[in-house]
């Protein structure tokens, strides 16, 4: 579904960074304003993003700034606790007796921050005004399992045959029951996400038709509400105040301004300065002095983020097509090195294809694969072959900072294998993935994916099932997609997961990508605050975080 | 008088109608597809592209496309950006937040710039004027990057650690004029290195000049003649260069204004550029263009008044 956007997540600059730049209002000192702890709420936590890159509305955001200020405002059916497992927010059931037709039943007393209840129609609305193709959101392909995508999706120049999806139906005011096309087990995962947010009555103005100022002054339900409207593209802070009136009780904290910024290491001096809060990405040339300055402030965890080397597995070359080599180039990589030195520790080596954020991932599944070994890489490359190959290209987009890591990987394979080997630089990722899909992609190339939701599905289906969404490598196996649907079908997560780990099993024996590094979130925060949690999306837990 | 002024700013019309069609022709030739830039990296949803390229009149040929900007200029509208934001929106406080940036760095540049200027040249030859043209050398030869990082982290952030003073703001706009102050400097760094070298040279022609030499002769005091005289005679390349120095720094500050976080029009122009948000770009370039326009009629303007013997008639 989605392939990173490698200039989001993988430099750490202005120049990359996806955001617009920010405006602080008339720009004197009565407009809110980034700057000393005058501006704004006195009391309020200070927390770093960068411009949403839309109007704040949870099914049309989809980058980690939006989505960071939505989870503040907006609380979904479910979260997910410290073992990434999906745990009941406002559902008070999600239940399914063939992981097909789920019946989702609401707890009372979650309501929205003008008084009204929130009700099963609040969903259905929402969901359908994502999934509605003519309304171009952002979220949209969250909804492509549910039945009745297609309609409202029909593609180029046709218009929607229906406003609504099939597959959501109203019970009653606490209960609707959602239809997904094909059984899936990890269904309840999905629903924790930002697009799955409900909307209430008040953001429509008519049926199926959001209110234009919506976006900028949403009614949500969450912990927090906005505070006075975001004019985007003016505005260099998002202000929220606490919602005495939430039903898990009140956060603690009264205020959270979210300060937008165009550069992380003017953030990070800000940061440093006490002018500001939470960090959740650092610039990459800090983070020594970060570990060092913050200490126990300091935080590392893994991200869902997974960067690979991928090869046509079908249509490539004939190092491409042959597992042997695969294995043996992947073996010729050395990944502890590339992550401590090029990224300078903010990646961590890959040892599957599931991250370490999901429930479901195996430390070391990828076996020897992963682990570098120069002699038995040489030696599986010479039996196999490779020496008598053509040379070895790896293609990357010149835009995403990719240039360092993959000559850094060609050294090794020189170095390594005795293999003549060409990065090939490419302007867009776009160029490449189109020539991979026209086939006319021979080399290897580099891959990244984030996870939409946190299910070891999310990571195998769209990636290496036949027909997947994203697969790039043109990997197709039988046995691969049985298990899959084994997994879908299963009674249980954890019933699901086993099966899952057995495809991934299957895929790391194949190798059609090479996993070479994991994303990792670094922050920061300062001495005002305490009890900072990052969730596996990267989102902050503001509900819990506390003055120091 | 008013009659040259308007003459003036007819002309403008034909200058403001070529640099924007060049500046459109330029940015819809940057390679790649601007839609393109909106997706990242999936790959541009066919439906989604075919609607934008109908909005934007992007299938119509170069000229045309021009033709529809120019006719919704003209009636103030500036059109929206792909991501459907009105440019205007963007462009409110903006432009004032960069003019307020670039008038402190101009207020740095001519109090230190012809202060150091003046000094060398009465001092010239001496120890203290080669200090002056040393320390401009130096000045020119930091580029903006380093020396916007490396104040921010001692006087912002260090000064603020060791001594729990916030005196200069690390980022931001939100402590007023108080805000303007380091990145103004840090602005006008490489400005004041070129204006104390024309303060310095131009002043010691003057002081060459027949008439000051009348003056020192007829007994004039000696601040009388500086004052008076020679330096008043001095500000026209000075004043020549602060004019133009204006539009610079109004489109120059990019650098600045993106360390600094300050929400100005440099830092918008890049991201647009980078963003491939054209609609943007071309409007934030006719805006400076029409400054620089306002700008040199100024200096112009500012001559008569600076020497009795230039008239517009």
């Amino acid at each position: 579904m989605r392939v990173t956007k490698g200039a989001q997540i993988v430099t750490a600059t202005a120049l990359l960074a996806l955001a617009v730049a920010a405006c602080g209002g008339s720009g004197d000192t009565s407009s809110s304003s980034s700057g000393s702890a005058a501006a704004g709420n006195a009391s309020a936590v200070r927390v770093e993003i960068a411009e949403p890159q839309h109007d704040l509305i949870p099914g049309n955001t989809t980058e980690t700034s939006g989505a960071e200020v939505l989870n503040a405002l907006f609380v979904g059916l479910v979260d997910y606790d410290a073992d990434k497992k999906p745990f009941n927010r406002i559902a008070e059931s999600i239940e399914s007796t063939d992981s097909t037709t789920w019946t989702i039943k609401l707890k009372d007393g979650y309501k929205w921050h003008n008084g009204e209840p929130v009700v099963a129609q609040n969903f259905v609305d929402s969901w359908n005004y994502t999934a509605n193709g003519a309304n171009a959101q952002e979220g949209n392909y969250f909804f492509g399992s549910i039945a009745g995508y297609d309609e409202l999706n029909p593609g180029e120049g046709k218009t929607p045959s229906a406003t609504t999806l099939t597959g959501l139906k109203v019970v009653d005011d606490k209960t609707f029951t959602v239809q997904l096309k094909n059984p899936f087990s990890g269904f309840p995962t999905m629903l924790g996400y930002t697009a799955f947010s409900p909307l209430p009555k008040a953001a429509f103005e008519s049926e199926g038709k959001l209110k234009a100022d919506f976006g900028s002054n949403p009614i949500g339900n969450g912990p927090f509400k906005i505070s006075k409207p975001w004019k985007r593209g003016t505005d260099q802070t998002i202000s929220t105040v606490r919602n005495e009136e939430f039903k898990e009780g009140k956060a603690k904290v009264e205020a959270v301004d979210f300060k937008i910024y165009t550069d992380l290491a003017t953030a990070f001096n800000d940061l440093r300065a006490g002018n500001l809060d939470i960090m959740d990405q650092l610039p990459a040339e800090a983070i020594a002095t970060a570990k060092q300055e913050f200490g126990d402030r300091y935080i590392e965890q893994p991200s869902s983020g997974i960067g690979y080397i991928g090869f046509p597995v079908v249509s490539g070359a004939d190092y491409a097509k042959n597992a042997d080599i695969r294995k043996a180039i992947s073996m010729a990589i050395d990944r502890k090195t590339i992550t401590e030195t090029v990224f300078s520790g903010t990646r961590v080596p890959a040892d599957d294809f599931i991250s370490p954020v999901v429930a479901g991932y195996r430390q070391g599944a990828c076996g020897e694969a992963c682990t570098y070994d120069p002699a038995k890489a040489k030696a599986l490359f010479q039996q196999a072959g490779g020496d008598k190959m053509s040379e070895i290209v790896i293609g990357y987009n010149g835009d995403g900072g990719h240039k360092e890591w993959i000559e850094a990987i060609a050294n090794n394979l020189r170095t390594n294998l005795g293999a003549k080997v060409t990065p090939k630089p490419v302007e867009k990722f776009a160029t490449i993935l189109d020539d991979l899909g026209a086939k006319k992609w021979t080399g290897s190339f580099r891959m990244a994916w984030i996870m939409d939701y946190p299910s070891p599905e999310n990571y195998l289906r769209p990636q290496f099932g036949s027909g997947g969404s994203s697969n790039y490598s043109g990997f197709k196996s039988k046995e691969f997609d049985d298990l899959l649907t084994k997994a879908d079908a299963a009674k249980t997560l954890d019933e699901g997961v086993k099966y899952y780990q057995q495809a991934d099993d299957l895929v790391l024996k194949e190798l059609p990508y090479i996993p070479v590094y994991f994303y990792q979130t670094n922050g920061a925060y300062s001495q005002h605050v305490k009890n900072v949690k990052i969730d596996p999306f990267e989102r902050i837990d503001l509900f819990n975080v506390e003055k120091a | 008088m008013g009659r040259y002024v308007l003459r003036r700013l007819l002309q403008a019309i034909p200058v403001l109608l070529g640099t924007t069609f060049l500046i459109f022709a330029i940015v819809y030739a940057l390679p790649g597809d601007p839609l393109q830039a909106l997706a990242g990296e999936k790959r541009v949803d066919p439906v989604f592209a075919a609607a934008m390229r109908e909005q934007f009149h992007l299938n119509e040929p170069l000229v045309v496309r021009y033709g529809y900007y120019v006719r919704d200029i003209v009636s103030g509208n500036f059109g929206t950006t792909f991501r459907g934001l009105p440019v205007s929106t963007i462009f409110e406080g903006k432009f004032q937040v960069t003019f307020k940036l670039a008038m402190t760095a101009l207020i740095f540049e001519a109090i230190i710039g012809v202060g150091l200027g003046l000094w060398a040249a009465l001092r010239r030859g001496k120890w203290e004027d080669k200090a002056v043209l040393a320390f401009t050398l130096l000045l020119v030869s930091i580029p903006t990057l380093v020396s916007g990082f490396v104040l921010q982290l001692v006087l912002g952030v260090k000064f603020k650690q060791s001594t729990g003073l916030a005196l200069f703001p690390v980022a931001g706009i939100g402590d007023g004029l108080r805000s303007y102050l380091l990145p103004g400097f840090v602005l006008a760094t490489v400005s004041v290195a070129y204006l104390t070298r024309l303060t310095r040279t131009s002043l010691m022609e003057t002081l060459r000049a027949d008439y000051v030499r009348t003056a020192i002769a007829k007994g004039m005091p000696r601040r009388r003649v500086l004052g008076r005289h020679a330096l008043r005679n001095s500000l026209i390349p000075m004043v020549t260069y602060l004019g133009a120095d204006l539009g610079t720094l109004m489109g120059g500050a990019v650098i600045t204004e993106t360390i600094f976080n300050l929400p100005g029009i440099g830092q918008q122009l890049f991201q647009s550029v980078y963003l491939r948000e054209n609609p943007v770009v071309v409007g934030i370039v006719t805006v400076l263009v029409l400054i620089y326009i306002v700008a040199n009629l100024v200096v112009d303007l500012l001559y008569a008044v600076l020497d009795p013997r230039i008239r517009y008639e």
